[in-house]
């Protein structure tokens, strides 16, 4: 009777008058009544990472350590939900697991610290062992939030890849569900080599590496869903083609549909991972064509006079489809349904290029230069628009020229290309503008793609 | 006859002398005068000792007035309409005391004669409610606080139960840190801009809503009102927009979590 009562009162008062009560009859298991409201919680959370204790005496164990340890640190400054508390902040002490661990300590200033992750790590016989934990220090009688434990081989990019999947624990418990993007890749193109290929580096700037060796000119690499492919143009003797490259294979494999006359460009995926829209000019003018991602079923979607370019689908239920179109003069960004119909225009003015959904479907993050013409104060920057409402917020100042931008899977960063003085690097932000940093810095680099997951 | 003929005609002679008034008449101006004299120098020499003597026994310019303390002045504080924690304590249920018998004289006692008797209805004593009645701890003690800002689940009773036992009420202290969570999320999802600029600063809605085990929102409800329709949508609005609040805490028994939230304007 009365755990009915509290669940159907609107009275917490009720609930926690018998609370007392309910706990020496009932041991029920109802649902539980949290109390919150506006204007509280949009501090950061102050977080302390503690060194980890080494545990062994393994010769390999102290320069896996140092990569574990500044990677960790970074990922979680780099996920912006996080007030980081400086390493020469934060106690001296390293504890390697919850019975080592004094949370007054770490909660006292300076170091003010509201989290704590540490915990230990061996390298024993080739094997790299992690424990990590998380302890709330505010909460003395159950401090620990999350306990894991890892098991990979010993070597530098293991523990660089243990550090990314803990801080992903952490991020997406106290982030409330946001995808972390520690594991996540981010696909470029870079011409370090000579020629425009398709490369790749973890989400950081870290372990870049070149996919492609063409030897042609290679632009808009877009991975798929799965992971497994990446879809781009690239040149050949018979023009701009859509052509794709297999990861898990190692090689380029077919797609039929990209090729076929005219020029093809700018691939999209959609998040199902099925279907891929591009523009082809094929037909006289570029216009955007859709096929399956074997390379079946294709058709056009638009038929206007004017140029029709750099579609993306609205990743949350691939039923539109945003695109750049010139059919009134300067490019300008476009929303339609997948079948064609229903165009609105988005932009209302100006050089507005290269859109990019957001994961919620509820945002775009294209390139505009709104003031564009001879003389004009204007400069390209990256701007995000709610669909919805068509506002939009300038996210990049006076900083270059700024394009491609592309939403990471966590929807809270965006990857950018940004030209300064003539050389083109990769650039990645929060999607508010804040805590811009440069990825790459060598040779000239462009397009980047982030991966799904 | 003669007799009386001569004594009227003494009387009518008396009568026709002339009297002696000068004297008298003189006396009485005189005396009018000096008394006139004496009222003009009374406010003459008064004005020079000026006094104000009205309002008060005692010497004093001004009325006395006594300022009463609880002068209804604007309150510094917002306008917080939770029930659980209001400027004004609701008055705390007193528990039931025998009542005392009446010792005083029963007036009705002598009849008084020609008086027609009225027969008064008994009230039937009040039986308290029986809740009030289990324990003294339970003595209104939600209402007794003074406004407070911070939310309820974090100022939560600081439990004693030890980690075994697992009793329901408790998720704010055991999981302070997924509260804030909520509180992060719905911060950032709410859209202020959807209200009513015409909507009194201050205003709360108070949605309910359940949270389930891999954090999606749903059953979304207006609790309380805040009697601005915009700002009552935005609140919903902002619960609707949120993907997921993240797993529950994997040390939450339940599949579920009721939540209460409000927005402010």
């Amino acid at each position: 009777m009365k755990v009915s009562f509290c669940s159907y009162s609107s009275l917490a008062a009720s609930c926690t008058a018998f609370a007392a009560l309910l706990f020496l009859t009932a041991p029920a298991y109802g649902q539980d009544w949290v109390r919150t409201g506006t204007n509280l919680g949009q501090a950061r959370i102050r977080m302390a990472v503690a060194d980890f204790k080494p545990a062994g005496a393994d010769p390999e164990t102290p320069a896996l350590k140092a990569t574990f340890d500044s990677t960790l640190y970074s990922d979680l400054a780099n996920a912006g939900i996080f007030d980081m508390v400086s390493k020469t902040m934060a106690p001296q002490a390293t504890p390697g697991s919850p019975q080592e661990m004094n949370l007054s300590q770490w909660s006292a200033a300076p170091a003010n610290s509201e989290m704590v992750a540490f915990g230990a790590l061996s390298a024993s016989s080739g094997r790299l062992t992690v424990y990590g934990w998380l302890d709330d220090t505010r909460n003395t009688t159950s401090p620990q939030v999350l306990g894991k434990q890892y098991n990979e081989a010993a070597s530098q990019d293991m523990a660089r890849t243990v550090a990314h999947r803990f801080a992903d624990e952490i991020i997406s418990r106290l982030g409330g569900g946001i995808n972390g993007i520690a594991e996540t890749k981010i696909y470029f193109v870079s011409a370090r080599t000579g020629t425009k290929e398709i490369w790749a580096m973890d989400y950081d700037g870290q372990n870049q590496h070149q996919i492609t060796h063409l030897s042609s000119v290679s632009l808009s690499p877009r991975i798929s869903p799965d992971g497994s492919r990446v879809a781009f143009a690239s040149l050949d003797r018979s023009g701009w083609a859509v052509r794709m490259y297999s990861l898990e294979l190692g090689r380029m494999v077919n797609f039929p549909a990209g090729g076929g006359g005219g020029t093809n460009q700018s691939p999209a995926w959609s998040s199902d991972g099925t279907k891929i829209a591009f523009s082809s000019s094929r037909s006289g003018d570029p216009e955007i064509w859709v096929a399956d991602a074997n390379g079946g079923n294709l058709h056009k979607l638009t038929a206007f006079h004017g140029p029709d370019v750099s579609p993306t689908w609205n990743p949350r239920t691939n039923t539109q489809i945003s695109w750049v179109s010139g059919r009134t003069g300067l490019p300008q960004v476009y929303t339609m349904d997948q079948d064609g119909a229903n165009i609105q225009r988005l932009t209302d003015g100006g050089y507005a290029i290269s859109p990019s959904w957001a994961p919620n479907g509820a945002m775009l993050t294209f390139s505009w230069n709104r003031k564009y013409g001879p003389g004009a104060p204007g400069g390209q920057d990256i701007y995000i628009m709610d669909i919805a409402s068509k506002r939009w917020l300038q996210l990049t100042h006076d900083a270059g020229s700024n394009d491609f931008p592309c939403w990471a899977p966590d929807g809270r960063h965006i990857v950018f290309e940004r030209q300064i003085g003539g050389h083109t690097q990769i650039w990645s932000m929060l999607s508010d503008g804040t805590e811009q940093h440069q990825l790459t810095h060598v040779g000239n680099n462009f397009m980047p793609n982030w991966s799904w997951k | 006859m003669s007799s009386l003929l001569e004594g009227n005609e003494e009387h009518l002679e008396r009568e026709l002398a002339g009297e002696p008034i000068a004297a008298p008449a003189t006396g009485s101006v005189v005396l009018h005068g000096l008394l006139g004299i004496a009222i003009v120098l009374y406010y003459i020499v008064g004005g020079f000792f000026h006094s104000n003597v009205w309002g008060g026994s005692a010497a004093g310019g001004a009325i006395r007035v006594n300022i009463t303390s609880a002068l209804p002045l604007p309150s510094d504080q917002p306008i917080n309409q939770n029930v659980l924690a209001t400027e004004k304590p609701s008055p705390a249920p007193e528990i039931a005391q025998p009542k005392e018998e009446a010792k005083s004289i029963d007036l009705s006692a002598v009849p008084i004669p020609g008086k027609k008797e009225k027969t008064k209805p008994q009230p039937t004593p009040r039986v308290p409610p029986k809740q009030q009645q289990i324990t003294q701890d339970n003595r209104a003690r939600y209402g007794e606080q003074s406004g407070s800002s911070m939310p309820r689940a974090l100022t939560g009773q600081t439990t004693t139960v030890g980690p075994t036992s697992v009793s329901e009420g408790d998720f704010g202290s055991r999981f302070p840190w997924y509260v804030d969570g909520i509180n992060r999320k719905m911060s950032q999802s709410w859209n202020k801009g959807e209200v009513d600029p015409g909507t009194p600063k201050g205003a709360r809605v108070y949605l309910t809503y359940t949270i389930h085990h891999d954090g999606t929102p749903g059953d979304v409800q207006v609790d309380r009102s805040s009697g601005s329709p915009t700002l009552d949508r935005s609140c919903v609005r902002g619960v609707q927009r949120v993907d997921t609040f993240g797993n529950l805490p994997s040390g939450y028994n339940s599949s579920t979590l009721k939540v209460s939230y409000y927005c402010e304007y």
